[in-house]
């Protein structure tokens, strides 16, 4: 077994263990998971290491590593011929990065989660559960595996929503099941119309390898999917259509506006390292999904339409910011920023150019563990006092001096300040964008304008709550007993928020850290997608 | 300096910018413990050291001198970090270590006693690291970076009284007016790179750079980054209509004030400006021109309207910032420079005396217990008695504030003015509003400062007392006097020129040697330090009748003073439209997420999918399973009815069965 099986495989033996354990031993579960994720990380951190830049991934076998590839399902069909799924995993300049992102968001997630009582055995077991998903859905280079690993991730989160989630948990776990699967359903049928239009060289049957459906020497003439095929569905042509609609399933989990209603819900109603989790790493998994699957497989398509693609991420930037400004709830705030900050991601991509695309690949990694920071930093304010509406706190700068801190560096490097990671991805999307106009690609530099005062939004937005809630004569809502449960962080909470935050520091000053990884991968990207203009 | 071993300028300014990040380092791990400010004080004046020693002189009047490393790449594209050494760079960067090492001095005595003192030293090292990055960065990604994090240090400092509504209030509208001119920066960072794939100061404007080689420059997008640049500037040096941040950000300490809002960082804006001029064409500079002198005006203006010690002064940064970027608009941007360096030591002391006249007041609110504002002229008068060597000290501060002659300001407002009539002698007769406007500025600058000191120090004392016991007001302590005493001798002009009466023999502007767009006029130079010095004369005259003999002729309710302290306005005009507005647009897109998207398109599809499975259910219940229900319920009824027949009563049976056999006998007879 090679090491990235290892890597997504590793939570499931911690399932199997938990599963196994009898109910009186739920002491030590927590310790199972923050094990075998620690073990994860570094193994995440070892292959980082020792991954080499120059690979340059996206459509050749040769330009990823770690790769493993197993004949999983051969079976005859007769006269549609050899059904082929391969279990083919690989780790590139894309996926690498956000493999080590996912498995520190997951150690951070199980770091909050060491209160949980209620249900433990379930709720470590469903955890790991989404750990291996989540781990797949970055390494499945068959579009099947890929679409086992997207479907298996949907179980758990519903269930952790919907059983440890807050008040009004039922909804919100029912709408981002809905939501998740109205964009996966359709993928399967696009998935299947790929498989038959695209064949293996090697054998001649047909094939759900990803790679083979990047590369258009290897669709059968007059199929479907073939390029320049005359196919439309409603007066679509059918490669357009296709990349819409796996565009839709991934622009889901980004999320963009206007789908992005599931995203405040699940967020406010998950418990707090659940939302961490869907923060930190669920998000990513819209943006890998548009890299690895729309844009690599149908780069005519989005080298069409990446017009629009940076129009969405424009108002999903503003129109996000503009809600989070709006919101009473602390983690509803957070929550819209969210929405605002992947708008970047798209934008960048959208823009065709490498200092985009790489931007929006920083954008999206350092989103993960700010972003998981700052649900984490909701979660702590909740944890006391069971409340989390801004207008019911004020002056805790006063009782809690270590958290105020930490809220303020977690803002300051979610808004962009320079030296902090979020900046590098910001700027450099922007920079991107701007640059697209002159490089050709179709984005207008307005966008990136319009872009940019996302960016002095997220100021007003991050400023005002800070000023809100933090600053001030301390006045709590509930006076005396608040006062006493409003205690400064713990140690534990400390250990858990400051090597993300550390992380955002070191990422901001050395971006090479991750440019030098993903470099060549993005470069190829780009010319598969430009050559198609 | 012959004396001394030679060390590279790069290696000692990358020392000089270190030792502070070091400072604030070892301050941020020490936390509360740190409260000495130890580490502040020896790494600032360690730096001032080594700037003055090791980099300026070897720098200056030398070719300059760049150091590079890789950063980062991304995709194809470079990025560096470098140390930019020239003129500029490193008189810039002494500057501001020369300004800052008195600024600390004073803290230790003013800030004494502070609960959050860790945090102040903490904040101040982090500035200095920031504004000394800022001076020789060589590549304006980088310099980007540090104007921004001169912004979280302003930020921090303004509000670090943090319980006080009011500056927390101001350090957020400080950031996020400042904000708005990153995103100028930004943009423009942006327009540079796609146009020449490069941020590096040298390749772009160097000697031997893309814009010497005599680039078109009349171009749209090199006229955008222009005005992207500018706004950057605007922002950080408050220039209007952005400059509403800078009277709110003296909400911070007044050594902040002096530091960070009147002498170095506020001073960036001309800085940068100084720093890419060759990116500017014309449309570009007189924009800039216009735009510094509408700022000189206006500031100069709100300052006569105020009675807070520290807004006039605020006003007056303002209005001379306005100066300073009207200098770079006509092309003088060595004038300018120049300007930076005599404001920054003579507006330093005026705000430090401020902070020794507040610090005293408030220890006189403190002793009396009694509420009155202790920032607040109309309480002062008379403080000439208590406090001698502040009020000579901001004399001086404020002779060279109104350029005087004798002082550091006389040479520098001379250098900018006569260069302005120059320039507008050069480009016909409209230009000419410009130059006529700064000398009008120069005489209300002598007015409103002239306002200040009379009424401050002058006249009978209005401090609130008890029973007319003697105000608790004293000298201020040696620590402050001293860093006071250094400034106020580095406000004279032999700091700058040996010669007290003109400017030409004036060190920097000889150092800078900018070639000039114009022709010089002689005439100028004898008229226009004679019409400023009369005016100045004039107004202190007029200034000493109202003020000291109390022969105010004017209505100090008239709406002119009154709004005029208000800015006529804009403060609230920005409320209602930008800030109001912005809120309004957050509630409708809320409004839009909750009723639109989630309440008709979401909820509305969930009522419609629900609303069809009862419909199908209604049919599945009614008509699919009426049917099967109905055949059932036949087949059930005829079985109901032929139930009675197996009965199990024998006579029954029998009964059937002759019935039966009666009935085949019939029909065997009638067949």
């Amino acid at each position: 077994m090679g090491l990235l099986s290892l890597l997504i495989f590793l939570p499931l033996a911690a399932l199997l263990l938990i599963v196994l354990l009898p109910k009186t031993l739920q002491g030590t579960f927590k310790y199972i998971a923050l094990g075998f994720t620690l073990f994860q990380f570094l193994l995440a951190g070892y292959m980082y290491s020792q991954f080499d830049g120059s690979a340059t991934g996206i459509n050749q076998l040769s330009g990823y590593r770690f790769v493993e590839q197993l004949s999983w399902i051969r079976l005859d069909l007769g006269g549609l011929g050899q059904l082929e799924i391969d279990y083919l995993i690989g780790a590139d300049g894309i996926s690498l990065p956000l493999l080590l992102l996912s498995s520190l968001v997951m150690l951070m997630a199980v770091g909050a989660s060491w209160n949980m009582q209620r249900k433990a055995k379930g709720y470590f077991a469903l955890l790991m559960l989404l750990n291996m998903a989540v781990m797949g859905i970055f390494s499945a280079l068959d579009f099947f595996l890929f679409y086992i690993f997207y479907e298996v991730m949907l179980f758990p989160l519903y269930f952790l929503i919907g059983i440890w989630g807050g008040v009004n948990r039922e909804y919100a776990a029912i709408k981002f099941f809905i939501y998740t699967l109205f964009g996966s359903v359709f993928m399967l049928l696009i998935i299947v119309g790929l498989y038959f239009s695209v064949t293996n060289p090697e054998t001649g049957a047909h094939t759900f390898n990803m790679l083979y459906m990047m590369n258009p020497g290897n669709y059968i003439d007059g199929s479907f999917f073939a390029y320049g095929s005359s196919n439309a569905v409603w007066g679509i042509p059918a490669r357009m259509l296709g990349f819409i609609v796996l565009f839709i399933a991934f622009a889901i989990k980004i999320p963009i506006v206007p789908l992005h209603t599931w995203l405040p819900d699940a967020h406010v109603e998950a418990p707090t390292p659940v939302s961490i989790i869907l923060a930190g790493i669920l998000l990513k998994i819209g943006g890998y999904g548009i890299i690895r699957v729309c844009m690599s497989i149908f780069p005519d398509a989005s080298a069409s339409a990446n017009w629009w693609l940076g129009l969405i991420g424009v108002i999903s930037i503003l129109y996000g910011a503009l809600n989070a400004l709006a919101q009473k709830d602390f983690k509803r705030t957070i929550a819209y920023s969210s929405v605002s900050h992947m708008g970047f991601v798209l934008l960048g991509l959208a823009s065709l150019t490498a200092e985009g695309v790489s931007g929006a690949m920083f954008q999206m990694i350092s989103h993960g563990f700010l972003s998981a920071s700052l649900f984490f930093l909701v979660g702590v304010i909740y944890d006391r006092v069971h409340d989390r509406y801004i207008y019911h706190f004020r002056g805790l700068a006063n009782i809690m001096p270590k958290y105020t801190g930490y809220v303020a560096i977690a803002f300051f490097a979610s808004l962009g300040l320079p030296g902090f990671s979020a900046f590098i991805g910001e700027a450099f999307v922007i920079i991107g964008t701007f640059n697209a106009e002159s490089v050709g690609t179709g984005i207008p530099r307005w966008m990136a304008i319009a872009g940019s005062l996302g960016i002095l939004l997220s100021a007003v937005y991050f400023l005002w709550t800070l000023q809100r809630m933090f600053f001030g004569k301390t006045r709590l809502k509930g006076s005396e007993e608040w006062f006493k449960a409003l205690k400064d962080l713990t140690v534990r909470e400390q250990v858990i928020l400051f090597p993300a935050l550390a992380l955002a520091l070191l990422l901001g000053t050395m971006p090479f850290l991750v440019f030098d990884k993903l470099n060549a991968s993005v470069l190829n990207l780009v010319t598969l997608i430009t050559e198609q203009l | 300096m012959s004396g001394l071993p030679y060390i590279s300028p790069i290696y000692a300014s990358i020392v000089v910018v270190g030792l502070p990040l070091l400072a604030f380092l070892l301050q941020a791990i020490r936390g509360k413990k740190s409260t000495s400010g130890l580490f502040a004080l020896v790494s600032i004046a360690l730096s001032t050291l080594i700037s003055g020693l090791f980099v300026l002189p070897q720098v200056w009047q030398e070719a300059p001198v760049t150091a590079t490393v890789h950063w980062f790449t991304i995709g194809d594209s470079v990025f560096t970090l470098g140390i930019l050494l020239n003129n500029l760079s490193a008189l810039m960067q002494f500057i501001v270590c020369i300004i800052a090492l008195p600024v600390h001095i004073y803290s230790k005595a003013y800030m004494k006693g502070d609960p959050g003192i860790h945090r102040y030293w903490m904040y101040l090292s982090l500035f200095c690291f920031a504004m000394l990055g800022l001076t020789v960065s060589k590549n304006l990604f980088m310099m980007y970076v540090f104007w921004e994090l001169v912004g979280i240090a302003s930020y921090l400092l303004i509000g670090f009284w943090f319980t006080k509504e009011a500056a927390v209030a101001a350090n957020k509208k400080a950031f996020i007016v400042n904000r708005i001119g990153d995103i100028g920066f930004l943009i423009g960072i942006a327009i540079l790179f796609s146009l020449f794939s490069t941020l590096d100061l040298v390749d772009l404007f160097g000697n031997e750079g893309v814009f010497a080689a005599g680039l078109y420059k009349d171009t749209g997008l090199i006229t955008l980054a222009g005005i992207c640049f500018f706004l950057g500037a605007m922002a950080k040096s408050a220039q209007f209509p952005l400059h509403v941040w800078l009277p709110d950000a003296m909400e911070g300490p007044t050594s902040v004030s002096s530091l960070i809002h009147a002498a170095t960082m506020v001073a960036a804006g001309v800085f940068l400006m100084a720093s890419i001029f060759p990116l500017f064409n014309a449309n570009v500079l007189l924009l800039m021109a216009i735009v510094g002198t509408i700022t000189a005006l206006s500031a100069a203006y709100f300052a006569l309207c105020q009675y807070d010690i520290k807004k006039v002064l605020a006003f007056s940064t303002i209005s001379q910032l306005g100066y300073m970027i009207a200098a770079v608009g006509i092309g003088v941007w060595d004038a300018a420079m120049f300007h930076l360096a005599t404001h920054a030591f003579f507006k330093c002391l005026l705000f430090l005396c401020a902070g020794a006249v507040i610090h005293e007041m408030v220890h006189h609110k403190e002793h009396t217990k009694l509420d009155f504002d202790p920032q607040d002229l109309r309480h002062m008068g008379g403080l000439r008695q208590y406090m001698p060597k502040t009020f000579v000290l901001m004399s001086i501060a404020s002779l060279a504030l109104a350029g005087f002659p004798l002082t550091s300001g006389y040479l520098s407002k001379d250098a900018i003015i006569i260069a302005a009539f120059e320039w507008a002698a050069q480009h016909g007769p409209g230009y000419i509003v410009i130059p006529i406007i700064l000398v009008i500025v120069s005489i209300l600058t002598a007015f409103y400062i002239g306002r200040l000191i009379f009424k401050a120090f002058f006249g009978p004392i209005r401090i609130p007392q008890i029973d007319q016991q003697a105000p608790h007001i004293r000298e201020a302590p040696q620590t402050m006097l001293v860093p006071m005493i250094f400034l106020g001798l580095g406000s004279l002009f032999f700091a700058f020129s040996l010669n007290p009466l003109s400017y030409h023999q004036a060190e920097i502007l000889t150092g800078f040697s900018v070639r000039y767009a114009f022709e010089e006029i002689h005439s100028l130079h004898l008229v226009i330090p004679i019409v400023l010095t009369v005016g100045a004369l004039c107004s202190w005259i007029l200034a000493w009748k109202w003020y000291v003999k109390g022969k105010y002729p004017l209505q100090a309710n008239s709406l002119w003073i009154t709004r005029g302290g208000e800015q006529f306005g804009l403060d609230e005009l920005y409320k209602k439209t930008f800030v109001n507005g912005t809120l309004a647009l957050g509630r409708a897109s809320q409004w839009c997420d909750k009723h639109v998207l989630d309440g008709l398109i979401v909820h509305g599809t969930a009522h419609v999918v629900k609303s069809l499975s009862r419909a199908i259910y209604w049919v599945d219940k009614h008509i699919v399973d009426g049917l099967v229900n109905t055949v059932a319920d036949t087949t059930y009824y005829i079985g109901h009815l032929l139930r009675w027949v197996q009965n199990g009563r024998i006579q029954n049976y029998f009964g059937f069965a002759f019935t039966i056999i009666l009935i085949g006998i019939v029909y065997l007879i009638f067949r």
